[in-house]
């Protein structure tokens, strides 16, 4: 299902047009006449990317935002101003928002932005798909085999793992046989990677943690 | 000392008064002898008047005769003055009569010289120069040397001729009036008048050829006179002789008689007559009657000298009204060179200029005294009008900082519709180009386009409002409530960015108040702008902006309250004086501003503290109705 365009401004004229628009390009909306009420149905909303209107009545675009990154960290977030404000747009984008517009962009330069947030909410949703799944393998294996796995990707050897576990190294050969197996990799290369990638350890020096 | 020398000349001149009785008595002897001796006593001068004292003419001569007189002699003659009037009684028992009462009246102070006036007193003094003034030189004076010849004046009678040249006189019309193509010709029915108009005929008989037509308008009444007159063609030129008696044998004073004709002729009047001016004649060639009394004086001071004397013409003069040019539209400059002006505005000092300088000093002192007040009052005015104009400015200057302040929230407000109408407009045109449109949306999205549209229209006229620049004051009668709403309007989206709560209260029935409609708006968003900086430093949870208005003391009221921390106790007194201000970037001239708007208006505006905290702005405006409102 495609995702959905949460419009949330306080201006029922804009609001309604906005929507129409993007209705008419083929894009699921869903509007909100404030922050509060759309924090509020957050947990029932479907995912998608945020036209959050900067000045509300209320809780102002900002707070709105930093709530989301809390809740909702995968919805990219586009503020629309009546009025640039630098202050503002700064403080927007040092929070993570995919976008700063005024109201007054032409109506391209706004389909453009939601593309691009959509298509950046997509590339996040798949890559946090990929994570959760490679989490949930994670999660698969034994405490043994995540003792076994956590000695692993740290480059130490069959004897070395079974001397630190206490156990035989034919002992660790099983183990290690289950592990690649739950995981689904076929060298210690790939593990190594998904343990890199769900944060077990350090990518930037690739060196054993711990 | 001067007590004594005057009576010694007392006695002195009874001595010679004894003697000169003596000396007339022994010359009535001797009447043939031409030669006058005055000897040890004032000279004595006869003065003859042919009519009445009402003839300017004659009276005029002999007025400038007396005084040329009385100072050559310095006031030592004896002059007597008879008016024979023999115009209204030419009857010869008359004439006779009064010859034989003059002789009886001169016979103890025979004159030593007699003038005479016009040629009726020539005659009369020629006949009867034996019993009335025996030896004595006679000189006679304003008529020509051709009635002399025809009267036959003797030889030792001396003429002061004055010669009346009705040429020069017609010539002065036709340079004055070169387009005229009629010529009338006005004179009575007295043997004078015929004379007269005898001479013209004969003088004019050239002349009159270059006009269409020449009337002689005569042997008329006066009514005729001044009917005829009055409906001559307008490039006509009348000239007017004498008219001493009418066809009903009715007398006149010529000028009288002219004046009538002149004042409702439909074309300029001439004359020869200095005598004639001021009675509507536009002018003429003529002997001022002056110039004659003093040649006629110079004669007889030389005959009374014993001095050869001999007939002398009186010197002749165009003279001219310069009012009755300006009547006839007629052109100074054409008249003849030398003319004498009469009646330029001067001519008024002259004659009265010691009424006058007493008259322009008081004048001068209230002029003065008025030209102080009017300069007080003109810079009374000025001084007004540029304190309201500086007003206006300044109130201007501040709708603009106001209109700066709240640019950015207005601004916002406006692009709300503005991307509103921008999305709707494309969703539309997309929605057409779809397969299937939705009619129905389609319709729907332009109502909203339209809605917003009038939205946009709206802020925009507010804003205009806010930054309207003008030099008068456009008073109007408006309700206090709509501005004040209005006001709210336009802050509301700075209210709602600051986090402050806007809340108002209204009365059920209008407020009217009459003033200018945006200096008044002009004076709420200071008081909003005010108070919602007041509030910057309050907890935001309870930043209230509060907008009350109502009735108070039979006056229409504003009060704006904020929920800051109010106004320092010895801030209250100074804080709508000018440039007084707290704020970092403020000008301190919103309150003053403020406080001048409403004084202008009869308002007043007034400051506190709140007891549950917050400052209060107070404004007051009179009712527009306060009878309607009392009801």
């Amino acid at each position: 299902m495609k995702p959905v365009v949460h419009i949330v401004d306080d201006d029922e004229s804009y609001r309604t047009a906005t929507a129409r628009l993007l209705s008419a390009h083929g894009l699921r909306v869903e509007a909100h006449e404030s922050g509060d009420q759309f924090l509020a149905r957050l947990s029932a909303c479907e995912p998608g990317c945020v036209l959050l209107d900067l000045r509300m009545p209320g809780q102002s675009g900002l707070q709105i935002q930093n709530r989301l990154c809390e809740l909702a960290p995968l919805m990219p977030v586009v503020f629309l101003t009546g009025e640039g404000d630098i202050k503002a747009s700064v403080e927007a984008m040092k929070a993570g928002a995919r976008d700063f517009l005024e109201k007054s962009s032409t109506a391209a330069a706004l389909m453009e932005a939601i593309d691009r947030a959509l298509i950046q909410y997509e590339r996040q949703k798949a890559e946090h798909d990929r994570l959760q799944a490679q989490r949930a393998l994670v999660a698969g294996l034994s405490p043994r085999e995540v003792e076994v796995f956590g000695l692993l990707i740290r480059g130490r050897l069959n004897k070395q793992i079974a001397h630190a576990l206490g156990v035989s190294e034919r002992t660790v050969k099983v183990h290690r046989h289950q592990v690649m197996e739950k995981l689904g990799v076929r060298s210690l290369a790939e593990a190594v990677l998904i343990a890199a990638s769900i944060g077990l350890i350090d990518q930037d020096t690739a060196s054993p943690v711990g | 000392m001067g007590l004594g020398e005057w009576s010694g000349r007392l006695c002195c001149t009874a001595f010679l008064l004894a003697v000169a009785v003596l000396g007339a008595s022994s010359r009535h002897a001797a009447a043939s002898d031409a030669s006058i001796a005055i000897v040890g006593r004032v000279p004595r001068v006869l003065v003859l008047y042919p009519y009445d004292e009402r003839i300017a003419a004659t009276t005029a001569a002999g007025e400038a005769l007396r005084s040329r007189l009385l100072e050559a002699t310095n006031g030592k003659i004896d002059l007597f003055s008879e008016f024979l009037d023999l115009s209204r009684f030419p009857e010869g028992e008359h004439v006779a009569r009064m010859a034989r009462y003059l002789g009886e009246k001169y016979a103890a102070r025979r004159p030593d010289v007699v003038v005479a006036f016009g040629r009726e007193s020539a005659s009369f003094i020629v006949a009867n120069h034996g019993t009335i003034a025996p030896g004595a030189k006679i000189v006679a004076a304003g008529f020509g040397t051709a009635t002399a010849e025809k009267i036959a004046l003797p030889d030792d009678v001396i003429g002061a001729f004055s010669t009346f040249n009705i040429l020069k006189t017609a010539e002065m019309a036709r340079g004055l009036q070169p387009h005229a193509r009629h010529l009338y010709i006005v004179g009575g029915s007295s043997d004078f008048d015929r004379s007269w108009l005898t001479t013209t005929r004969a003088d004019l008989k050239q002349f009159s050829k270059s006009f269409d037509t020449t009337t002689y308008l005569e042997d008329l009444t006066i009514d005729e006179f001044v009917e005829r007159a009055s409906r001559v063609p307008p490039d006509s030129i009348i000239i007017a002789l004498t008219v001493f008696k009418d066809k009903t044998g009715r007398n006149f004073v010529p000028r009288d008689a002219i004046r009538q004709i002149s004042a409702t002729a439909s074309a300029p009047v001439y004359g020869p007559y200095q005598t004639y001016i001021d009675h509507g004649v536009v002018g003429g060639n003529t002997v001022t009657f002056d110039a004659l009394g003093r040649t006629v004086g110079d004669l007889v001071i030389d005959a009374i000298a014993g001095k050869p004397v001999s007939d002398l013409e009186a010197p002749q003069t165009y003279i001219a009204d310069v009012r009755q040019l300006r009547r006839w539209g007629l052109a100074e400059e054409d008249l003849p060179p030398g003319t004498v002006p009469m009646y330029r505005e001067k001519s008024l000092w002259e004659e009265h200029w010691v009424i006058l300088v007493a008259a322009s000093g008081l004048l001068l002192a209230q002029a003065s005294i008025i030209s102080v007040l009017l300069l007080e009052r003109r810079r009374r005015r000025v001084a007004e009008r540029s304190a309201r104009l500086h007003l206006l400015e300044a109130v201007h200057l501040n709708q603009s900082a106001t209109a700066g302040a709240l640019s950015s929230s207005i601004a916002h407000e406006l692009n709300q519709p503005l991307s509103a109408i921008r999305n709707n407009a494309e969703a539309a045109s997309v929605l057409l180009r779809s397969a299937n449109p939705d009619h129905e949306l389609i319709q729907q999205i332009l109502l909203d386009i339209q809605e917003d549209d009038q939205r946009a229209g709206d802020i925009i006229s507010r804003m205009r409002g806010l930054l309207k620049k003008r030099s008068e004051i456009d008073w109007q009668e408006f309700d206090l409530n709509d501005v004040t709403s209005s006001a709210i309007h336009i802050i509301h989206g700075e209210a709602e960015r600051r986090g402050i709560t806007l809340t108002s209260t209204q009365p059920p029935g209008e407020l009217p108040v009459r003033a200018d409609k945006v200096h008044v708006q002009q004076v709420i968003l200071n008081l909003a702008t005010n108070a919602m900086d007041a509030m910057l430093n309050a907890v935001p949870a309870g930043r209230t902006l509060t907008f009350a208005t109502g009735l108070a003391n039979e006056k229409a009221e504003l009060r704006v309250s904020d929920t800051g921390d109010g106004i320092p106790e010895e801030r209250l007194i100074r804080i709508f004086e000018p440039f007084y201000t707290t704020k970092q970037a403020g000008t301190g001239l919103g309150l003053s501003i403020a406080r001048a708007i409403l004084e202008t208006y009869g308002g007043t505006i007034c400051a506190g503290n709140r007891p549950e905290g917050g400052a209060v702005f107070c404004v007051a405006l009179p009712l527009a109705h306060r009878e309607e409102q009392s009801r």
